[in-house]
C-alpha cells in the first residue's frame, strides 16, 4: 500500500455574495499518494484552483472553507484546515512541505527584486539562516532545472527572463526545500507548446529525483496524458469521475468526461468537427437538487437522472464515477461519442 | 557607465526643458494687453498727473518695452544665463535681490510641507489599505475628503481665529520680529510654522492618502502576492518588503508635480497668513506687469520643479530595475 501524502475529505468552499451563497466547491474528496501525479481536470470555474489554494490556506478571506485537508508530515497526519490563517504553523508548511507553482510565471515574481533575492528568501525562511549557503542552494537549484549560467542569472530581475525560463525558475524555487507535495496550477497554460513539453519533461524528471507527489491542475487533457498517473475530473465543484489515466482515457464513464475527451483533437483522427459540450458551466448558486450536469448531458435519462446528485461509485479497480446512469451496475447501452 | 549616461541624458533633457520654459514664460507674461509703462501711466493719471504722448514714448524707450518681443526675450534670456535677471520696475530693485529675500522661506516651507505630507500620508494610507472597509478606514476616508474639499484660505482664517482664541496671539507671519536670534525666538518661529504647514500640506496629504491606499489595494491583488504568500512569507514582510516597495514608485514619480503644487498652490494662503514667500510677490508683479520680476520668479519655480522631476527620475531609476531596462532597450 502506497502512503498518501494528502487526503482531502469533503472539502466545501462557500463565498457569501450580495446575491446569495456561492458554492464553488461542493464536497470534494481525493488523495494524492507518494511519488504519484494526480491530475485535477475541469473547465474554467469548476473550482479546481480554489481547491488547491484551500490546501495552502491562501484563498481570499471571503471563502468559507469546511471539510478536512489531512497532510502527512513526518509520519503524522495534520489537518491543515484547522490551522489559523497566516499562523507561523501554516507558514512553515507553505513552501517547505507543500510548494505551489502558478499559471503565469511572468506575474509570479515581484518585478522589483532579483530572482536570487526572492529565491534565497524562501531558503532562508525554511532551510538555513546562512545567507551564503542559501545563495549556493539557490544557484544549485537553478542549475538543476536547466538554467544556463545560474551565477549570473541569480542576480537578474524577472523581466530579464523569458516565460519558459521563469517557469523553470519557479519550479526551482518550489523544489528547493524538497517538498513532499508540489501543487502545479496550470503551470504550462501561459507557455508555448514546445516550452510546455520541456516543462512537463522537467517536472517528470524532477519528480523521479525528489520522489514527491504532484497535484497537477489543468484543463488541458493533452498534458494530463503526459504527466499524470491518476486523474480526477471536476465539474461544478464536485469530482464526477476519478481513475487512472489509462482507465479514464480508454474507458471514460461520465458523460462529462466523454465530452471533454471528445473535444480534444487527435493526430491521425478523421477531420470531423470536434465535439463540444453544449452550454456553459452554470453559476454555483441556487442549484436545483438534481444531477448538476443534467442540463448539458447528452445521455440524460429523464427517469433516471432527475434525482438528487449522485455520489462517486466504484465502477472498476481505481475507477469511480458519479453518475446515475451507472447506478444499476449493468453497463449502459449508449456508448461512444 | 550606463548609470552616468542615464544621468547625463536626464540633465541635458532638463536643461532643454528649462530653455523651452524661458520662452513660454516670457511669452505668457507679455500676453496681457499693455505693458509696465501703461500701468505706470495709468496710476500717474489716477493721481492727477498729466502725461503727454511724448513722455510716454520716452518712458517706453527708457524701460525698453518698445522693442520687438523677440529682442526683449533674447535680451532677458542672455541676462538670465549670465546672472543679470534685470531690475524690477515696481520695486526698483534688482530681481535677484527681491527673489533672494523670499526664496529661502519659500523653499523651507515647501520642504517642510513636503516632508510632513509624506510622513503622514504613507503610514495612514498603509493603515487604511490594511483595514479596508472597516470603521477606521471609513473615518480616514471621510476626513480625507473633507481635507481635500476645504479651501486653503478658509482653513487658514479658521486656524488663525482659533489660535487667537486659545493662545491670545494670531500666529501670523513667519519670522518673529528681530529674526531668529535666540532659543525663544526659534521656538516662536516653530510655533508660527504650524498653521502654514497644516494649511498648505492638508490637501496634498489627503490626496496622497487616497492614491497610495488605492495602489496598496491594487498591489494586494497582484498574482505575485499570492505566490509569495504560498512560499510561506509572512504578511508583514509582504506588506513592507513587497507592496510598500511597489507603491514607492508612484510616490517618487509624483515628487515633481508635488513640489509644483506646493509652490504654486500656496499663494492665497501666504497672503492670508502674511507669509514672506514668493506667491504674494509674484501676484503683485504680475498685476503691475513687472515683466522681469514675474519672469524671474516664474523661472525660479520652474527650475525647482524641473530639479524635483530630475531627482524623482533619478530616484526612480535606482528604485525600479525596469526603468533601466527600458532605457537600455531604446
Amino acid at each position: 500500500m502506497v502512503n498518501s501524502v494528502l487526503k482531502v475529505e469533503d472539502l466545501k468552499i462557500e463565498i457569501k455574495l450580495d446575491e446569495g451563497m456561492l458554492t464553488p466547491v461542493r464536497g470534494v474528496s481525493f488523495e494524492v499518494r507518494e511519488n504519484e501525479t494526480l491530475g485535477l481536470v475541469g473547465e474554467s470555474g469548476c473550482g479546481k484552483s480554489l481547491t488547491c489554494k484551500a490546501i495552502l490556506g491562501i484563498n481570499d478571506k471571503k471563502c468559507k472553507t469546511t471539510g478536512k485537508i489531512n497532510f502527512s508530515k513526518d509520519g503524522s497526519e495534520i489537518n491543515l484546515l484547522e490551522m489559523k490563517k497566516d499562523s507561523a504553523e501554516i507558514r512553515s508548511i507553505r513552501g517547505k512541505n507543500i510548494s505551489m507553482i502558478f499559471q503565469e510565471p511572468m506575474s509570479s515574481f515581484s518585478p522589483l527584486y532579483t530572482i536570487g533575492n526572492q529565491m534565497s528568501e524562501v531558503i532562508l525562511l525554511h532551510m538555513t539562516k546562512d545567507k551564503k549557503k542559501a545563495k549556493e542552494l539557490a544557484i544549485e537549484a537553478l542549475r538543476r532545472v536547466g538554467i544556463a549560467n545560474p551565477e549570473k542569472r541569480y542576480n537578474q530581475y524577472p523581466h530579464e527572463f523569458s516565460g519558459g525560463m521563469l517557469q523553470r525558475v519557479l519550479i526551482a524555487m518550489a523544489l528547493v526545500c524538497n517538498p513532499n507535495l508540489l501543487i502545479a496550477d496550470e503551470p504550462t497554460t501561459a507557455l508555448d507548446v514546445t516550452i510546455q513539453a520541456q516543462i512537463i519533461e522537467l517536472m517528470k524528471q524532477l519528480q523521479k529525483e525528489y520522489r514527491m507527489a504532484i497535484l497537477y491542475i489543468t484543463h488541458d487533457l493533452g498534458t494530463v496524458a503526459q504527466i499524470c498517473d491518476r486523474v480526477a475530473v471536476m465539474y461544478l465543484g464536485k469530482i464526477v469521475e476519478i481513475g487512472t489515466v489509462h482507465e479514464i482515457f480508454k474507458d471514460p464513464k461520465h458523460p462529462y468526461t466523454k465530452g471533454l475527451l471528445g473535444s480534444v483533437h487527435k493526430i491521425g483522427g478523421n477531420n470531423e468537427r470536434l465535439f463540444s459540450i453544449e452550454g456553459t458551466v452554470p453559476l454555483a448558486m441556487n442549484l436545483k437538487d438534481r444531477c448538476s450536469f443534467y442540463d448539458r448531458c447528452v445521455f440524460r435519462d429523464e427517469n433516471k437522472c432527475n434525482r438528487p446528485e449522485p455520489c462517486l461509485k466504484e465502477v472498476g479497480k481505481e475507477h469511480s464515477v458519479a453518475c446515475w446512469l451507472y447506478e444499476s451496475n449493468e453497463p449502459h447501452e449508449k456508448e461512444g461519442i | 557607465m550606463d548609470k552616468w549616461r542615464y544621468i547625463a541624458k536626464r540633465l541635458v533633457l532638463s536643461l532643454f526643458t528649462l530653455l523651452m520654459i524661458t520662452f513660454v514664460v516670457f511669452f505668457v507674461i507679455q500676453l496681457p494687453p499693455g505693458d509696465f509703462v501703461d500701468t505706470l501711466v495709468e496710476s500717474m493719471v489716477a493721481q492727477g498727473e498729466r502725461v503727454t504722448e511724448q513722455e510716454i514714448i520716452q518712458l517706453k524707450a527708457m524701460y525698453g518695452v518698445d522693442r520687438p518681443f523677440i529682442v526683449q526675450y533674447l535680451d532677458w534670456l542672455s541676462g538670465i544665463l549670465t546672472g543679470d535677471w534685470g531690475v524690477s520696475y515696481f520695486y526698483n530693485k534688482s530681481v535677484i535681490s527681491i527673489i533672494g529675500e523670499t526664496l529661502w522661506p519659500t523653499i523651507m516651507i515647501s520642504l517642510i510641507t513636503l516632508f510632513i505630507t509624506y510622513a503622514i500620508s504613507i503610514p495612514v494610507a498603509i493603515y487604511t489599505a490594511k483595514h479596508q472597509y472597516q470603521l477606521s478606514d471609513y473615518i480616514f476616508t471621510f476626513l480625507g475628503f473633507v481635507g481635500m474639499a476645504v479651501p486653503h484660505f478658509l482653513l487658514a482664517i479658521l486656524l488663525m481665529y482659533l489660535s487667537f482664541k486659545w493662545f491670545g496671539t494670531p500666529l501670523m507671519g513667519l519670522f518673529p520680529e528681530g529674526g531668529i536670534v535666540s532659543w525663544a525666538s526659534f521656538l516662536e518661529f516653530l510655533k508660527r510654522l504650524i498653521i502654514p504647514v497644516i494649511v498648505i500640506s492638508l490637501s496634498g496629504t489627503c490626496g496622497l492618502i487616497r492614491s497610495i491606499r488605492a495602489q496598496m489595494l491594487d498591489e494586494q491583488e497582484r498574482p505575485y502576492v499570492l505566490c509569495t504568500r504560498a512560499r510561506g512569507v509572512s504578511e508583514k514582510k509582504l506588506t513592507y518588503k513587497y507592496q510598500m516597495r511597489a507603491v514607492l514608485n508612484p510616490i517618487v514619480a509624483g515628487l515633481g508635480p508635488m513640489i509644483a503644487g506646493i509652490f504654486n498652490g500656496s499663494t492665497i494662503t501666504a497672503i492670508v497668513l502674511m507669509l514672506p514667500t514668493q506667491g504674494p510677490v509674484l501676484l503683485k508683479a504680475l498685476r503691475a506687469q513687472d515683466v522681469y520680476l514675474s519672469g524671474g520668479i516664474l523661472m525660479i519655480s520652474a527650475i525647482l520643479v524641473v530639479v524635483g522631476t530630475l531627482i524623482s527620475d533619478l530616484l526612480l531609476a535606482v528604485l525600479d530595475p525596469r526603468v533601466k531596462y527600458i532605457e537600455e532597450s531604446k
